[in-house]
């Protein structure tokens, strides 16, 4: 089974996409913050993460950056409320950008696309 | 002896009691005139003085007794020319009994000098100076006795002070006048901020205020590019009875001309006068050679014409157009740069242009220079000003606006998180719902509850659609599509890497044909993209190298033109594990560098409906090509 990993510093967040991404018959895994994110991606080995860019600590785009340097192959999508990070360069290396919303239809779409790709 | 003395004494008397009573040159030279023929019995006397006409001196008749009236008018001789010339270049009385006989006598019909035998000519000398000369005519033979001679020469020393006393007065009255409209002018000009305004009340002063105003005046200036001389205002009667009605108008007020013209009459007037369009309707290139206006401007010095019709540089139908004997030229030059040109003449009263009016005329025109001059530099500032203030405010604008849209971000992120749980929640609520209606039991109970839930979902996406829309002011378009100049674009990232290239000794070769190549693109990103290209080369190069840049012929590239760009360098080429991850998005083999790689340039590139390939040739080096499309992409908005 294709196993996400979530990335999101909001607990409500985190419960609705692993409720929604089960129903779509994914195996989800949790992460409130890069350290647990760098713990998940080892112990689970997930095939796809979706990255909040607002987190305390180390932030979205620096973790993306070391998830592309380290384990290049897992695609990434980066999922924020924030727009105008599409500006920023450097969320060119994640390999999709999805504005968060109530209707999570877009996500799961992306995701299909991105698993499809890769 | 005793007689001469008594004779010379009553003369140093009477001379005494002239420079006593006058300061005015005629009464000075008539009275002289009187002293002479009455004590020294002889039969006519002229006195002549020295004058500079166009920077060349001269002896100008301008009294005499004993010759035929009016004859005095334009009797003019060149220092040296004739007895008179000559006693003034030399300094030396000459006493010639036998005037018409001697080499140096010049005969002048209309004084009818062949009547007169014997003539005395004595210089008027001023420290060191001739100002003019003394000449005394017998009708019979006479030989002058040395008294006779001592005592003119004494009258010549004691009348040159007088003379000179009341030349000086004239010079200074004359002075006195011109400060005086000079002053009035500026006070006028100073009333009023309006350029044209300022340049009526100048041009009238040149044309009816005191110390000898022109007939008319027109003002030329040149246009932005300094190709031509506009027209821009004449001023002056449109014909002679208006001319004369006009100055028999000013010899009735009493008091200041100016002050009345400045303050009684109609400014706007002048505009309907067809001496005012007629300045608009011309139009003077500035080629050199051509015009008398031009070589004015162009050579910033004055002219005075004489004769127009005769003159080279006048044109025939300008010539023509003026109708005027004479007239004057000035440039304004306010500062080293020639702003226009003004124009005098005389054509109703056709009183000559003397020295002293083109020197008043240089006087006024730099007023008028400045005045132009101010103008401009005072609008330049209005405008300036004007646009900085826009600037300001627009600037303030967008301060607030990306003030209000990193706050707007930040309340849009706040507020998205929460909206998500709402609305995330309520759905899977509804669906629930939904799915226990199955159970007719429940069915009934369930209509509200998922009636509620909907209107939730429902509010929460007008809550969505609302940030959507506040958010579009903070959030730009993906691409910012422009028209960009390749080979600029190309020249301006060379140009930032200028130091790199220098030190590191790289040879650059540009091939970059197509000079106006223009192609819509996110200036910015295909910018980032070129300087990741050249960073790669350059680095690949440490100790030196080729660089070539060219602009390949058009490819078709999924069905669409492209332009293809070229990047090749001589570094070596990239080793076979390199070449595979080179468009990882953070690989980098550098010690420092954002690592960026040419996986994102790629995706940049690849947004833009285009291509960036690479081609390795082992221990050669790599080349990079850069393919963009030459139309917009039907897809993307353009900015």
């Amino acid at each position: 089974m294709t196993k996400i990993l979530v990335i999101d510093d909001e607990a409500n967040i985190r419960l609705l996409y692993k409720e929604e991404l089960q129903d779509e018959g994914y195996e989800v895994a949790l992460a409130a913050n890069a350290e647990e994110a760098l713990k998940a991606i080892e112990t689970a080995e997930p095939d796809l993460i979706t990255l909040d860019i607002k987190m305390p600590g180390m932030n979205g785009i620096e973790l993306l950056r070391k998830l592309k340097e380290d384990k290049k192959d897992i695609p990434v999508i980066i999922c924020s409320a924030y727009g105008a990070y599409k500006q920023d360069f450097q969320v060119w290396a994640s390999e999709a950008y999805v504005v968060k919303s109530a209707d999570l239809q877009e996500l799961k779409t992306t995701i299909k696309e991105v698993l499809d790709a890769s | 002896m005793i007689q001469e003395t008594a004779l010379g004494l009553e003369i140093l008397r009477d001379v005494a009691r002239i420079s006593n009573s006058t300061l005015n040159l005629d009464e000075i030279l008539a009275q002289t005139l009187d002293i002479v023929k009455n004590k020294l019995h002889i039969d006519a006397c002229s006195i002549y003085l020295i004058e500079t006409e166009n920077e060349q001196p001269r002896l100008k008749l301008k009294a005499s007794s004993g010759m035929p009236e009016g004859a005095a008018s334009n009797i003019y001789l060149k220092p040296g020319k004739g007895v008179t010339g000559w006693v003034a270049q030399n300094k030396k009385t000459l006493a010639l009994s036998d005037a018409l006989q001697d080499p140096r006598f010049v005969y002048f019909p209309e004084i009818e000098e062949e009547r007169f035998q014997s003539m005395l000519s004595v210089p008027m000398l001023y420290q060191d100076e001739c100002i003019g000369v003394i000449n005394v005519h017998t009708l019979a033979i006479r030989f002058f006795s040395p008294p006779e001679i001592a005592v003119l020469e004494t009258l010549s020393g004691q009348i040159t002070g007088c003379i000179r006393n009341a030349l000086e007065f004239q010079r200074s009255q004359l002075l006195l006048k011109e400060q005086t409209l000079l002053y009035d002018i500026s006070l006028a000009v100073q009333g009023t901020m309006k350029m044209d305004h300022q340049l009526w009340i100048l041009l009238t002063g040149i044309t009816l205020g005191g110390a000898g105003g022109f007939n008319r005046a027109l003002l030329f200036l040149t246009d932005d590019q300094s190709k031509v001389l506009q027209g821009y205002m004449g001023l002056g009667p449109d014909s002679p009875e208006a001319a004369g009605y006009i100055w028999s108008e000013l010899r009735h007020k009493k008091g200041d001309v100016l002050h009345w013209i400045l303050t009684e009459s109609d400014r706007n007037e002048y505009q309907q006068s067809a001496f005012n369009s007629l300045a608009q309707s011309l139009t003077i290139p500035l080629k050199p050679g051509t015009h008398v206006l031009a070589e004015a401007a162009l050579l910033k010095r004055p002219f005075l014409i004489d004769h127009p019709q005769e003159h080279s540089l006048v044109p025939r139908e300008f010539a023509e157009l003026l109708g005027s004997d004479s007239f004057a030229v000035v440039p304004l030059v306010p500062h080293q740069e020639t702003l226009g040109v003004l124009l005098v003449d005389n054509r109703y009263n056709n009183a000559p242009i003397t020295d002293n009016d083109m020197a008043l005329l240089t006087r006024l025109t730099t007023h008028i220079g400045w005045v132009i001059e101010n103008s401009r530099l005072f609008n330049k500032l209005l405008k300036s000003n004007q646009e900085l203030l826009s600037t300001k405010e627009q600037l303030i604008q967008s301060e607030k606006l990306a003030a209000m849209g990193e706050l707007a971000a930040e309340v849009a992120h706040e507020i998205k998180n929460p909206m998500v749980s709402i609305g995330g929640f309520t759905r899977r609520l509804r669906d629930q719902l939904s799915h226990l209606c199955q159970d007719p039991n429940l069915a009934s109970l369930l209509d509200s509850p998922i009636q509620y839930s909907g209107i939730i979902i429902n509010e929460v996406e007008r809550m969505e659609r609302l940030l959507n829309n506040i958010l579009q002011l903070s959030q730009a378009e993906q691409l910012e599509l422009e028209d960009v100049n390749i080979n600029e674009l190309i020249l301006e990232v060379i140009k930032s890497f200028q130091v790199g290239i220098q030190e590191r000794t790289i040879e650059l070769k540009l091939h970059l044909p197509r000079e106006k190549e223009v192609l819509p693109i996110d200036r910015s990103k295909i910018k980032q993209v070129m300087i990741n290209i050249l960073s790669n080369a350059m680095e690949s190069m440490p100790r030196g190298g080729l660089l070539q840049i060219s602009s390949l012929p058009y490819v078709y590239i999924n069905d669409r033109e492209m332009l293809a760009l070229c990047f090749e360098d001589s570094g070596g080429g990239i080793s076979q594990k390199t070449f595979e991850n080179i468009f990882h998005p953070f690989f980098t083999t550098k010690a420092t560098g954002t690592g960026l790689g040419l996986s994102i340039s790629r995706k940049i590139v690849e947004s833009h409906g285009g291509a960036l390939e690479l081609k390795n040739n082992p221990n050669q080096g790599v080349t990079v090509y850069l393919y963009l499309p030459l139309q917009n992409p039907a897809n993307y908005n353009k900015n």
